[in-house]
């Protein structure tokens, strides 16, 4: 009798939890697209609710993807409504996916061979852009005359989305290389940021040593296991891994095999301090372990994550290889471009869309970039006011115009369709390398490991 | 009488039909879900290409694979994981069994619960936490410098040979206590007479462990080696979030090389499917071995 009570009792919490759920699912459904059209489409409240949930063609409504709430996803509201200006009638219905999320849905649709599951526009990465665009050649649309002005983005940027001289992509968020440098310690150690702006990895390494045995800081953190930093220092001195004719070029080339020695060089002399992840990379500079960070723009968001170290950080540009002809001290890393598929419903309003924001908006660009410090690769809006307003965080510093002059110097790199390949490899040879391995044997692997990779 | 047998007939045919109603939703579940993908993948492991445009390539799948020196390096760390961790758990969770069997010990209740609680824990979760002891700056090294055992911080997980370590030592600590529970159940099995008349005949703890304990318990411990070589080979969330299968892939284990392959860089699914078969003809093979060396029916 105990046992049946309790049964019972039991499958009734069950069915009640199960309900539960069920109700506060569909308030949730209903109360959802309510909120997001009354923020979209403010004429048309009569119909809204049911405009929004639509992804058919031919209502002015188009899906987007893409991964950042804060970011991306921001801009592409913002975006949205610059638009809407014009034509009212237009909506977007913005949907987060998750970069890795991202990566095994497009997988199962595209090898599926079925478009009708893509978006309309989604954002893609630049690294893994010219992979899918290539691989699977009727992914995106082609936008080469499509009217929108790409000869106003930076060149490197712009070539990231570009397949045989054709574009794919609409660039989007800029990954130029900034050099940031805590200067109280560089001040103990008797140094100004002058004295690191326009040096190469000789002197870096010189002054490094320097405030190191002074300070005990080191100059510069990278994530170990990756080989992020010597992609872009090949990067800054117009390297590749590719051979022109798009096999691996590892060996016998002078450009890498540099990089690698400066790289094991910071290593071996403490300049550099490594984090085992990203989290532990992060914690070097926030938690006052090293006085500098060298990576793509966007870290700016982590540093300014320690507020209370405002006003001691100055950004320049990043050491340049030494000995290398046409070394620069630009480079880039990461980054995104907005890329048409062929499912999307209405190709022209998706061009006329992204010509009249991300390709010819300056408001756009002024908006997000207080907004979420999103940078463009857009050249037109460095001449905006808000670029040249001096950042109180870097002791009043006009960072942004600076990134942005940085942004239209960086030569262009060709990342080639297997880049997660070539990067993995280099990485594994990176970490054996600062674990006393030989340079040129393991780049002779890495070079083995990649045509592995590629041969099918 | 004819009546008579065709009414048992149809009674006959109802039941069967009635335990074909109950089983047939499991069989078609089953049948959709693992057995069709399953045949596909087999089907794919003899196609090659990027994306959709797959081609017939006969056995060059497979032996594409003794040629990738990575996935050799995966399965040799997977079989270090199997031969070193697999012996130490279950060793371990039979000696703790025996200790929790006993009825006279106080609290066992709380300590079964407290071993068998991480195998409760999320695989995600456990990884990061124990990544976490291990950073450079994590509890591990705290405690090992301030007992002045090492010097300075050791980073384990930067190193092949630790972070090999630090993650069998992760499975022990996550699994043992799973094993543990499938002892117990067997040793209640054991009727207690037989150790009390083994302790009156004068039987030390070891001796009664080792002469009554394991060999009664031996279909159990058969099943545990079994599932435990089958889970070790298709290790995965511990490689990916513990240790990225770093440092340059000394901690990579197959599955997780898989995933790389097939979702990672460009797509072959002809290969990644060759190389999940691989992990399927090797778990079949070391179940068989250990099913004929254990099963020794008297």
């Amino acid at each position: 009798m105990k046992q049946k009570i309790l049964s019972v009792l039991l499958s009734a919490v069950v069915v009640a939890a199960m309900l539960a759920g069920c109700t506060s699912k569909t308030e949730k459904a209903a109360t959802e697209p309510a909120s997001e059209s009354s923020e979209t489409t403010e004429e048309a409240a009569a119909e809204s609710g049911e405009v929004s949930e639509t992804t058919e063609s031919g209502d002015g409504t188009l899906t987007v993807w893409a991964w950042d709430k804060s970011f991306n996803i921001y801009a592409m509201e913002e975006a949205e409504k610059i638009y809407q200006k014009e034509h009212p009638d237009f909506s977007l219905n913005i949907v987060e996916v998750s970069w890795d999320d991202m990566q095994t849905t497009l997988g199962t649709i595209l090898s599926s061979g079925d478009y009708s599951q893509l978006p309309d526009i989604l954002l893609m990465q630049d690294f893994a852009f010219r992979k899918y665009a290539s691989t699977y050649t009727d992914f995106f649309t082609d936008l080469t005359d499509s009217g929108i002005a790409f000869d106003e983005f930076a060149e490197g940027k712009l070539g990231m989305s570009m397949v045989d001289g054709k574009n794919y992509g609409v660039p989007f968020d800029n990954g130029a290389e900034v050099a940031v440098y805590r200067t109280d310690i560089l001040e103990q150690a008797g140094y100004t940021i002058d004295d690191l702006t326009d040096i190469d990895w000789d002197r870096f390494i010189e002054i490094g040593k320097d405030v190191l045995d002074k300070t005990g800081y080191s100059l510069v953190s990278s994530q170990a296991g990756s080989s992020d930093i010597i992609m872009q220092m090949l990067q800054s001195a117009g390297g590749s891994i590719w051979n022109g004719d798009g096999t691996p070029g590892y060996v016998e080339n002078e450009t890498l095999k540099k990089c690698m020695e400066v790289y094991k060089e910071l290593f071996d002399t403490g300049v550099m301090e490594t984090g085992n992840n990203w989290d532990e990379y992060i914690a070097t500079f926030t938690s006052g372990k090293t006085a500098g960070v060298i990576n793509g723009c966007w870290i700016l968001a982590s540093i300014e994550s320690a507020e209370e170290q405002s006003g001691l950080w100055a950004v320049t540009n990043m050491p340049s290889l030494p000995g290398v002809e046409g070394a620069t001290n630009y480079s880039n890393q990461g980054g995104s471009s907005w890329g048409i598929t062929t499912n999307c419903s209405d190709v022209e309003l998706a061009e006329d869309f992204f010509a009249s924001t991300f390709a010819g908006s300056v408001e756009l660009y002024d908006t997000i970039l207080p907004g979420a410090g999103a940078l463009a690769t857009w050249i037109p809006a460095a001449d905006s006011d808000v670029y040249s307003e001096p950042q109180e965080f870097y002791g009043g510093e006009a960072v942004f115009e600076l990134i942005t002059d940085f942004a239209s110097k960086v030569p262009e790199f060709d990342m080639g369709v297997y880049y997660t390949e070539a990067n993995t490899a280099l990485a594994t040879a990176v970490t054996n390398v600062c674990a006393g391995g030989d340079i040129d044997s393991e780049l002779q692997t890495a070079e083995d490991t990649v045509n592995f990779d590629m041969g099918n | 009488m004819a009546g008579n047998n065709s009414k048992k007939m149809s009674l006959n045919k109802k039941q069967n039909l009635i335990g074909w109603f109950f089983l047939a939703p499991g069989v078609i579940f089953i049948a959709c879900l693992s057995f069709y993908p399953a045949i596909k993948a087999l089907i794919t492991s003899f196609k090659t290409g990027v994306g959709v445009n797959m081609t017939w390539t006969g056995l060059s799948n497979y032996i594409r694979i003794f040629e990738d020196k990575i996935f050799i390096q995966s399965i040799r760390n997977c079989f270090f994981y199997l031969i070193i961790q697999v012996p130490i758990m279950l060793i371990l969770a039979l000696i703790l069994a025996s200790i929790l069997n006993n009825p006279r010990l106080k609290f066992r209740g709380i300590y079964r619960t407290a071993i068998f609680l991480p195998c409760a824990t999320s695989l995600v979760a456990y990884a990061i936490i124990f990544r976490t002891l291990f950073a450079n700056d994590g509890y591990v090294n705290l405690v090992l410098v301030k007992l002045g055992i090492l010097d300075s911080a050791y980073n384990f997980l930067t190193h092949p040979f630790s972070a090999k370590i630090v993650i069998i030592i992760a499975l022990i600590w996550r699994w043992t206590g799973y094993n543990m529970v499938f002892y117990l159940a067997g040793l209640q099995n054991i009727e207690y007479s037989i150790y009390e008349a083994a302790k009156i005949d004068g039987a030390s703890p070891f001796q009664i462990f080792r002469k009554i304990t394991v060999p009664l318990l031996k279909p159990i411990i058969l099943m545990t080696a079994i599932m435990s070589t089958n889970g070790t080979l298709q290790l995965f969330d511990e490689s990916v979030n513990l240790t990225k299968g770093g440092p340059a892939n000394a901690s990579v284990t197959m599955s997780h090389y898989i995933f790389k392959k097939a979702f990672e860089g460009v797509t072959n699914f002809g290969y990644t499917s060759a190389m999940s078969f691989v992990i399927f003809i090797m778990v079949a093979i070391l179940a068989i071995i250990q099913m004929k060396a254990g099963d020794k029916r008297d």
